[in-house]
């Protein structure tokens, strides 16, 4: 059975190409448009894996992951952040929130999936 | 399309959504520089083009909006002020970002000197606010992570050399790691030295083949970001000492003293040691202070900026349908709501409570699914105003004339494709208003006005039509000088004796424009005939008031046109009309003697006095009264008029259709719809009804 990622980013672009690259590897996508929404996206679905903006408007990815890790369902998903650069500060605020991995933006679709195989391994 | 290519268009889309908002913000800031949550917002923006300019293959926007997002950084963090400087700069970079969303990174000479000048003078604020702010240097000093603008993390093609210090937790093979994969890993990111630390393992008696004794140290020339090699290590950091440091910023595999030192390290499995290699990035003199990323718990980090509550934001939880999608499913839902009407027709025949039920409970889905259909055909007007406020705040710059713009009503909701037809006659006739209705400041002041002008733009509904106001408290039109000026044009001829109406209606004619000098703001041509003609093509209307030396208003009005609405279903004899529900304000039963007896069409109901009109008697139906006629209270505005009927039938959700084009000249019927058997019925335009009889009233001759 192909895994489900739940791809959770504010930004229509990202979230589409995010999800594109990640059905033409084979696996199947929840997407949410913010934290809220993400939440009630997980509610009676089985979720392998969880990709996140970090800077969202309402419920940034921060404050989503500290949410998600309250689920009991969800306290071992591994949750991957996306952010630029400039938010390298928050690396540490997101690890303590629950946080498994880091993907800095701009990045290639190789490099999303490389990274997500390794923590689908 | 290629699928990237449609991922970049959904990019360009977005962004400009972005930059509307943006600008949005902006405007709000310039008014009221300390609004955490604007400028939370921009930051944000910014952020987010930054992000995603660089995924989308927009380098130039990311560069570009990487340094606004800078300074609004610091403007959150309270390190700066928002000043018009700042605003100005950064109003010019926003349109700027319009072009180079259009252009992508493929620059023409023009642009790029643009976009040089833009660059350069955002890097200035930066810089002066680097160099200049002594709360700054203090600030720098134990925020290490911080990356100055130009910093070497941010040029890409240079290479720059880090160190990497890296100290596996000892039981990192426990989780199935391999450190020396990590390394592999930092291997493909550039050129790399590592050195190997064996000093740790133990003798052969106590040495436990689960552990990792083993650290290295590495030393990378790499053009990519420092973020890409944390990205290496983020599975392992948490138990694991990390340290990447960037030594250099550019790379010292190129300096043969420093390949001989570290091949040294490498044989004698030596420390690293700063003072050397700081030796060799001295030499050539570029040695930037060290700048460390470490990714070691109770590291320091930028202090967090203090948490803001950012407000919800309607436009980002939405999603983007093509409209010939929502058109389909207009369509489809009035195919159901006439389905609906024969079902609940089959329902009342076939007594069966089984039946019933189902009809009930499909009739409230229809409904639901019907008002959620329509809703989505909606847009508020808001969307194309904040357009106006950047208009408005140029314009008036440009002509030297103080104005404040105060928008209402951005929340009113219209049909998309009405809302985007509005743009363009909306914008002339705030140019004119710009143009010709605000004076000049010393104008205004010698007319006794206070010295700012005032432009109003107001969008309400009021029953099933929207209206859109826009008033300046300037000039006025001249009533003598559009006369005169109809005059020589030819447009009335010298004997015709107008009222003032007819005379500023005049203004709508073809060919009038009263501008002496053409200007470059408004008069290019295009006079307010054109919008009158835009307006009609969206079923709407204009009219528009004036007084002379106080100001004017033109009132847009349009049809909320429903395609589909709720109506009451009456009978006159045998025929069956629909009168839109939102119009209906009570229903009462009367005597046809007093309805009769009533004079001058007045009748007291209620104790109210209440002018009624007979449709019976208006649409030349066939046949008398009954003996109990109903009096339905239909209100538009403040007013209100009795419609009398023969019978009421009941509700009923109604498909409107338009009558075609042999009917344009009917008065009173706004459409027709097809009822659950098949037969037709006419619509009711109450709001024709009304202001018409009022008329009628008001003139007296007509009425009987």
């Amino acid at each position: 059975m192909s895994k489900t990622v739940l791809v959770v980013d504010d930004s229509l672009s990202i979230r589409e190409a995010v999800s594109y690259t990640l059905q033409a590897e084979g696996f199947s996508v929840i997407k949410a448009d913010n934290g809220k929404n993400a939440l009630k996206n997980l509610t009676g679905n089985t979720v392998d894996l969880i990709i996140t903006d970090l800077h969202m408007p309402e419920m940034d990815g921060i404050e989503l992951t500290k949410e998600i890790r309250k689920l009991n369902d969800f306290v071992h998903t591994p949750i991957l952040l996306l952010t630029t650069e400039s938010q390298v500060s928050k690396k540490m605020e997101a690890k303590q929130a629950g946080a498994t991995g880091w993907i800095v933006k701009p990045f290639e679709s190789e490099r999303l999936i490389a990274v997500i195989k390794k923590v689908l391994r | 399309m290629d699928i990237m290519e449609e991922f970049k268009q959904k990019f360009v889309e977005e962004a400009e959504e972005f930059i509307t908002d943006l600008e949005a913000s902006l405007l709000i800031l310039e008014k009221n520089p300390h609004e955490k949550e604007q400028i939370e917002k921009v930051f944000r923006i910014m952020h987010t083009l930054k992000g995603n300019g660089g995924m989308f293959g927009y380098n130039k926007i990311s560069e570009f909006t990487h340094n606004l997002e800078s300074i609004y950084d610091f403007v959150r963090n309270g390190e700066m002020e928002i000043n018009k400087e700042l605003l100005d700069v950064t109003l010019l970079s926003v349109d700027h970002l319009k072009v180079l969303l259009q252009t992508g990174d493929d620059l023409d000479a023009n642009t790029q000197k643009t976009h040089n000048l833009f660059s350069s003078k955002i890097e200035k604020i930066i810089n002066e606010k680097l160099m200049g702010g002594k709360d700054y240097s203090i600030k720098n000093a134990n925020n290490d992570s911080f990356l100055p603008f130009g910093s070497s993390a941010e040029k890409n093609l240079d290479e720059a050399t880090y160190y990497i210090k890296f100290v596996p937790n000892p039981d990192i093979f426990k989780d199935g790691t391999n450190p020396l994969f990590l390394l592999d890993e930092i291997h493909t990111l550039g050129t790399c030295s590592v050195v190997a630390h064996l000093e740790n393992i133990p003798v052969a008696g106590s040495f436990d083949c689960a552990k990792c004794y083993t650290w290295w140290e590495v030393f990378l020339a790499t053009p990519l970001k420092i973020g890409t090699i944390n990205d290496v290590f983020i599975f392992v950091e948490d138990d694991s000492k990390i340290e990447i440091t960037e030594i250099a910023s550019f790379s010292l595999f190129t300096n043969d003293d420093f390949r001989k030192y570290i091949i040294e390290l490498q044989k004698a499995e030596k420390q690293f040691d700063i003072d050397i290699i700081k030796k060799f990035a001295g030499n050539t003199e570029t040695f930037i202070e060290t700048k460390e990323t470490t990714v070691e718990k109770g590291d320091l980090f930028l202090p967090q900026p203090s948490k803001i509550k950012v407000k919800a934001d309607s436009s980002i939880s939405s999603i983007r349908v093509s409209s010939s999608k929502v058109d389909l499913l207009m369509n489809l839902v009035s195919e159901m709501v006439t389905l609906q009407a024969r079902l609940n027709l089959f329902n009342e025949k076939h007594h069966d409570p089984e039946l019933q039920a189902i009809t009930e409970s499909v009739q409230k889905l229809s409904r639901q699914l019907r008002d959620n259909a329509f809703s989505i055909s909606l847009i508020p007007i808001g969307s194309i105003l904040t357009r106006f406020q950047r208009l408005v705040r140029d314009l008036s710059g440009e002509l030297g004339k103080k104005v404040n713009f105060i928008i209402e009503g951005e929340e009113t909701e219209l049909d998309k494709t009405i809302v985007e037809s509005l743009s363009d006659p909306l914008m002339h006739i705030l140019r004119n208003s710009l143009d010709h209705g605000i004076e000049t400041p010393e104008n205004r002041i010698k007319s006794g006005k206070p010295e700012e002008g005032n432009i109003f733009l107001k969008a309400c509904y009021s029953g099933s039509n929207v209206h859109i106001k826009v008033r300046d408290d300037g000039a006025g039109i001249d009533p003598e000088k559009i006369l005169k000026k109809a005059r020589q044009k030819g447009i009335v001829s010298e004997q015709a004796v107008l009222d003032k109406n007819q005379i500023l209606d005049l203004v709508f004619a073809p060919g009038f424009s009263t501008a002496e000098v053409v200007s470059d703001i408004s008069g290019r041509g295009v006079g307010m005939d054109v919008v009158s003609r835009k307006i009609t093509e969206i079923r709407g209307e204009v009219v528009l008031d004036s007084d002379k030396g106080k100001g004017t208003t033109i009132t847009i009005i349009l049809p909320l046109t429903l395609s589909i609405i709720d109506g009451m279903q009456v009978n006159i004899g045998e025929t069956t009309y629909i009168i839109p529900l939102y119009a209906v304000h009570k229903i009462y039963s009367v005597s046809h003697q007093i309805i009769q007896k009533a004079f001058d069409n007045v009748i007291a109901l209620e104790g109210e006095q209440l002018p009624f009109f007979s449709l019976r008697e208006h649409f030349q139906v066939p046949g008398n009264s009954p003996e109990r006629e109903e009096v339905i209270v239909v209100k538009y505005e403040n007013r209100k008029v009795g419609l009398l009927i023969d019978r009421v039938i009941g509700e009923y959700q109604t498909v409107l259709k338009p009558l075609g084009k042999h009917y344009k000249s009917q008065e009173f019927i706004s459409g027709g719809t097809i009822l659950g058997d098949g037969t037709i019925a006419l619509v009711l335009d109450t709001n024709k009804i009304i202001s018409k009889f009022s008329k009628r009233t008001l003139t007296m001759e007509e009425s009987k």
